[in-house]
């Protein structure tokens, strides 16, 4: 890099930013806007239609020092982002790595296992609700089958974020797509060369594999942890009314907020939440991209 | 590069033919509301596009059309829930519909925020009349009404009669009180092991604990007025209700009360219809579905039971309403609409061919009567109207309008056995009054 | 960090990796690897069997009539195949208009999509700039705050533009690029060995050229899954469409499908049949697309 000269650089410069600018329009004509007006919303008791009043930061400080559900929202979230984040990525990764095989009708079996991914809205959800059905859903008798006295799923406060984990599993195949192209730009001659070497499917699987892979890894990771913590309309449909409920144990932060701001018509107070929020995940990202460097390998970076 | 270019040009032509296609088309915006024969133009935008529902309101409008020349009604679908939060991006924007059907619970609350327009310049003293005082009073806001009572429902208890026979119990004399329901409840119990074949009756299928709290109080937490002066939730009557309610959860056990409330909860294979329910607390609409999907099964309907004898068989409601949302280009127009749709005509052909509870009471009254209604249906309908004599609507109160979830989840740890009735309720009263404080 | 020996083994042998393996790598094994492909088979089709019934659930519900829907309890196969269920679902409201609706949308959203996320994720990843960090941060800050709180002004800004009753708003962001496909195809091109974009600049290609001629093909695995989680998520989009069509002729599938989701009666067997129809070209296309991923270029194969 040293080598190049200051007009290289510039020049390098002004490209760069040729190909980032439909992002910097986009971000300033459609984006910079409503983000801005929400943080300026969050210091206001806004209710979308008809008032807001600067309150300073009567909000923020009403959500940390008094608000129950407010903390009981954030930990519920916490919760499941922080099992289903581990639980999906090392799924997603098994999945993958069986599908990126030669085997009789694998064009089938991918396009099976991406199907739950491709399905959406409340009819699945609904479907869950009857799987997870304690006495006689689905669930419960195959664990029945293997001799396990399947739980109360979705009536047992402390079972309703397995339940949706379970089902954030059954839908691994979106995120196994992502897999599935980055193992494709894997040489084969990795694999030779390691085979020529005796080295074991599973340390191949380890050795090479994994480390090439490493970058949609931290795509996944990242991008889940951020997906994670918007988790809303499973919550939405499967706590009965969208209550949140039982005992408030599906209560989300993204739940919490919708409620505060259509339901109560308290934009305000949903705006800072959604900026408490933003900081939190912020940080987490930020620890993220500081990682990156000790675990994730680019096979096109510079030495 | 060359590609490149062809891939451009491709676009641009792609561009050009699209922008011919009416999703393409953009207008601006402006409040011009009259189509090309000079009408005024009213954006009704309703949930109903089922295929039971749409032609009925569809027919609503086109009778209204017709009726005069000055106004066309342009009826639009809109999907059920997502319906209000488009209604409240148009409302932000400053381009709403003219008409849109929505929750009465909210509509004080609405008022409150000047989402809904103040509907009293419109209507008089004897307008508010026509409709059941309970959903007329729901919509108002300090005195002022801010959308007309369209439909509404009641609960109403349906029990097989065959079951009743069975167990050597009148099928005409259903239970009229708790300690009736229970004793003919435990008769119905058909066991079976550790579960049921036949299950008598759960009284937190189809509704939730809080119907049973009204049913016995007679009131609502907040007082007939929906003041949030008093909050009268850690009572020792609801407290004794609590406990009543686990009672039967507990002789009946959690495994069967969760497999056969999943199985209600996803809205298919009710256990009613086979007979493997004798009785379930539900609307009056219920009857449709029997209808439709169990035929053969032999019925009957009656009031909520009383808490004591003459204690009174309050039962509980909701409904929809008819508003005008703030900043609609034509609010007269929009009325007179309202007018025809809230009327007994239209009413009175919404009620029969929806098989629906309407607000107005002379269109209820004489659906019950209708020749187009079966036998059986009229006998559902005339025990819905009564039933409406005694129901309480239960709307948000502005100062407190997600009260319930401070309430809710208490009673959740109630019944899962972790807190005692009078702590649920002790820390649900005192959630439900700091949030009253904190909104004042 | 010191990696373990045998990670990077492989991966220091230039020579290795530029070894392009014309002949498969499961071609000329052994028992053992025969062994391994049998297990394989065994344990993805006892999981095909986990993904199937609940989809099966939808199909045999598709299959009822209303009455077997709500009889109690459930029935595993539908009593009378009902596949007339299939017609009417497809009567009960306009689902051709809705489809050639959609597929416009869809159409136009991927090509935007593959287009300008590719575009600008080159930029990120394999241009050196000036403030580089700092907006990487920015695209990444765009998917952390929760659409609720953008979603009123951001629809005011729509109406302001005009856009509201138009399929604009659906379309044109989706050309300006979004955080997730642009961090997604930033990990993709990250991967390209920043030699080969070195040694064609010395040979006076632009960076214009360079995406186009080498990016583009390098990364055609990534490109298909973009191609296919947009077309997906614009496809299934329910809450774009909902807020921003007010006439029914420009309504899309997804909206078509609520019709039979009342507020307490919901015609449970045309919505399921509804659902698999509407699934059914996003199945075929996947099905089809996958030749992207199996005959996807590797990185050191592709580049010469």
């Amino acid at each position: 890099m040293g080598k190049r000269g200051l007009s290289m650089r510039r020049k390098e410069s002004i490209y760069g930013y040729i190909f980032i600018l439909p992002f910097i329009i986009g971000f300033i004509g459609f984006t910079a806007g409503p983000l801005l007006f929400s943080f300026a919303g969050s210091f206001t008791d806004y209710n979308i239609t008809s008032q807001m009043e600067f309150i300073g930061v009567e909000n923020y400080q009403t959500l940390i020092v008094e608000d129950g559900l407010f903390r009981t929202s954030l930990w519920n979230t916490l919760y499941y982002v922080l099992l289903s984040v581990p639980l999906t990525t090392l799924g997603a990764i098994f999945l993958s790595a069986l599908l990126n095989q030669d085997v009789p009708g694998i064009r089938f079996f991918r396009t099976l296992y991406y199907l739950p991914a491709i399905l959406s809205g409340v009819g699945v959800y609904l479907l869950w609700m009857q799987l997870l059905e304690p006495g006689t859903g689905m669930v419960n008798l195959v664990l029945g089958w293997v001799g396990i006295d399947g739980p109360n799923w979705l009536f047992d406060p402390d079972w309703t974020k397995p339940s949706l984990i379970l089902m954030k599993l059954w839908s691994v195949g979106g995120s196994m797509l992502l897999y599935l192209a980055s193992m494709q730009g894997v040489s084969k001659s990795l694999y030779e060369a390691a085979e020529i070497d005796g080295a074991s499917r599973w340390r191949q699987f380890i050795h090479i594999t994994i480390p090439m892979i490493t970058p949609v890894i931290f795509f996944d990771v990242v991008t889940s942890l951020i997906g994670g913590f918007q988790i809303f309309q499973e919550a939405y449909i499967m706590s009965g009314n969208g209550e949140g409920g039982p005992a408030n144990s599906l209560l989300f932060y993204n739940l919490y907020m919708w409620n505060q701001a259509f339901e109560n018509f308290d934009m305000g107070y949903a705006m800072a939440m959604s900026w408490i929020l933003f900081v939190i995940v912020f940080i987490l990202t930020v620890i993220n991209l500081k990682l990156a460097p000790r675990w994730v390998h680019y096979e096109g970076e510079d030495k | 590069m060359k590609n490149m270019k062809t891939l451009l040009i491709t676009l641009i032509g792609l561009g050009l033919i699209l922008s011919g296609c009416a999703g393409f088309q953009t207008s601006n915006n402006d409040k011009e509301s009259v189509n090309e024969d000079g009408k005024i133009v009213v954006d009704f935008w309703t949930f109903w596009g089922s295929e039971i529902r749409r032609p009925v309101v569809d027919k609503i409008v086109e009778d209204f059309n017709a009726s005069q020349d000055e106004i066309e009604v342009k009826h639009t679908y809109s999907p059920w829930g997502d319906i209000w939060t488009k209604e409240l991006a148009a409302i932000a924007a400053g381009n709403p519909p003219d008409v849109v059907i929505n929750d009465i619970n909210a509509t004080a609350l609405r008022g409150k925020e000047q989402q809904a327009m103040n509907l009293s310049e419109f209507y008089d003293d004897s307008f508010s009349e026509k409709f059941y005082p309970e959903l007329w009073n729901a919509t108002l806001h300090e005195g002022d009404s801010y959308g007309i009572p369209f439909n509404t429902d009641t609960r109403v208890l349906f029990y097989n009669k065959d079951a009743f026979e069975e167990v050597g119990l009148d099928p005409e004399d259903p239970p009229e009180t708790w300690a009736e329901l229970e004793e003919y409840a435990a008769k119905l119990d058909v066991k079976n092991g550790n579960s049921y074949d036949r299950l008598g009756f759960y009284p937190l299928w189809g509704v939730g604990y809080d119907v049973w709290l009204l049913n016995a109080n007679g009131e609502n937490y907040f007082g007939p007025d929906h003041n949030t002066d008093t909050v009268n939730i850690n009572t020792e009557k609801n407290v004794e209700v609590l406990n009543w309610l686990k009672s039967w959860k507990d002789r009946i056990g959690e495994d069967v009360v969760n497999s056969f409330q999943a199985q209600i909860d996803s809205q298919q294979g009710n256990p009613f219809f086979s007979g493997d329910l004798a009785m379930i607390v539900q609307q009056p609409t219920f009857y449709t579905q029997i209808r439709d999907y169990a035929e053969d099964l032999n019925f009957g309907v009656v009031q909520l039971p009383e808490y004591e004898e003459g204690n009174g068989h309050t039962s509980w409601g909701g409904g929809f309403v008819a508003e005008i949302p703030k900043g609609s280009s034509d609010p007269e127009a929009a009325w007179k609409f309202i007018e025809y749709l809230t009327g007994a005509e239209s009413q009175e052909y919404w009620a029969v061919k929806n098989f629906d509870n309407v607000a107005n009471i002379e269109a209820a009254e004489a659906a019950a009567e209708s020749d187009e209604l079966t036998e059986q249906g009229q006998m559902v309908y005339q025990m819905a109207v009564d039933s409406m004599e005694d129901t309480l609507l239960t709307p948000a109160p502005v100062a407190a309008p997600s009260y319930f979830n401070y309430i809710n989840p208490q009673v959740d740890e109630f019944f899962l056995g972790s807190k005692t009735a009078e702590e649920a309720l002790a820390k649900a009263q005192s959630d439900v009054e700091a949030l009253i404080e904190k909104n004042q | 960090m010191d990696k373990p020996e045998e990670k990077t083994a492989y991966l220091d042998e230039p020579e290795k990796l530029q070894t392009i393996s014309k002949t498969g790598f499961f071609q000329h094994r052994g028992n053992r690897n025969n062994m391994w492909r049998v297990f394989n088979f065994v344990l993805l089709a006892a999981g095909s069997l986990l993904i199937l019934s609940p989809l099966w659930w939808m199909f045999a519900t598709s299959l009822k009539t209303m009455a077997e829907v709500m009889s109690y309890p459930p029935s595993f196969f539908p009593e009378s195949w009902e596949w007339g269920n299939y017609i009417r679902t497809w009567q009960v409201a306009p689902f051709t208009t809705y489809t050639i609706n959609t597929l416009t949308i869809t159409t136009l959203v991927v090509i935007g999509s593959v287009l300008a996320n590719s575009f600008i994720a080159y930029g990120f990843a394999k241009i050196p700039f000036r403030g580089k960090n700092v907006w990487f941060a920015i695209v990444l800050s765009t998917m952390m705050i929760p659409g609720f709180v953008t979603l009123i002004p951001q629809y005011v800004l729509f109406s302001k533009l005009g856009w509201v009753n138009t399929y604009y708003p659906l379309i044109v962001p989706h050309f300006f690029g979004s955080a997730f496909y642009i961090f997604l195809l930033r990990q993709f091109y990250m991967t390209i060995p920043t030699e080969l974009i070195e040694a064609a600049k010395m040979e006076g290609a632009s960076h214009f050229y360079i995406w186009w001629k080498i990016g583009l093909p390098l990364t055609k695995p990534a490109l298909a899954t973009v191609a296919i989680f947009s077309f997906n998520g614009a496809w299934n989009d329910f809450l774009g469409p909902l807020l921003y069509l007010n006439d029914e002729n420009l309504y899309t599938l997804q909206l078509g499908l609520a019709v039979f989701k009342g507020q307490l009666d919901t015609q449970w067997n045309y919505l399921m049949a509804g659902s698999l129809l509407v699934l059914l070209p996003v199945i075929l296309l996947f099905f089809f697309f996958q030749k992207y991923f199996i005959q996807g270029i590797n990185l050191q194969s592709g580049g010469k």
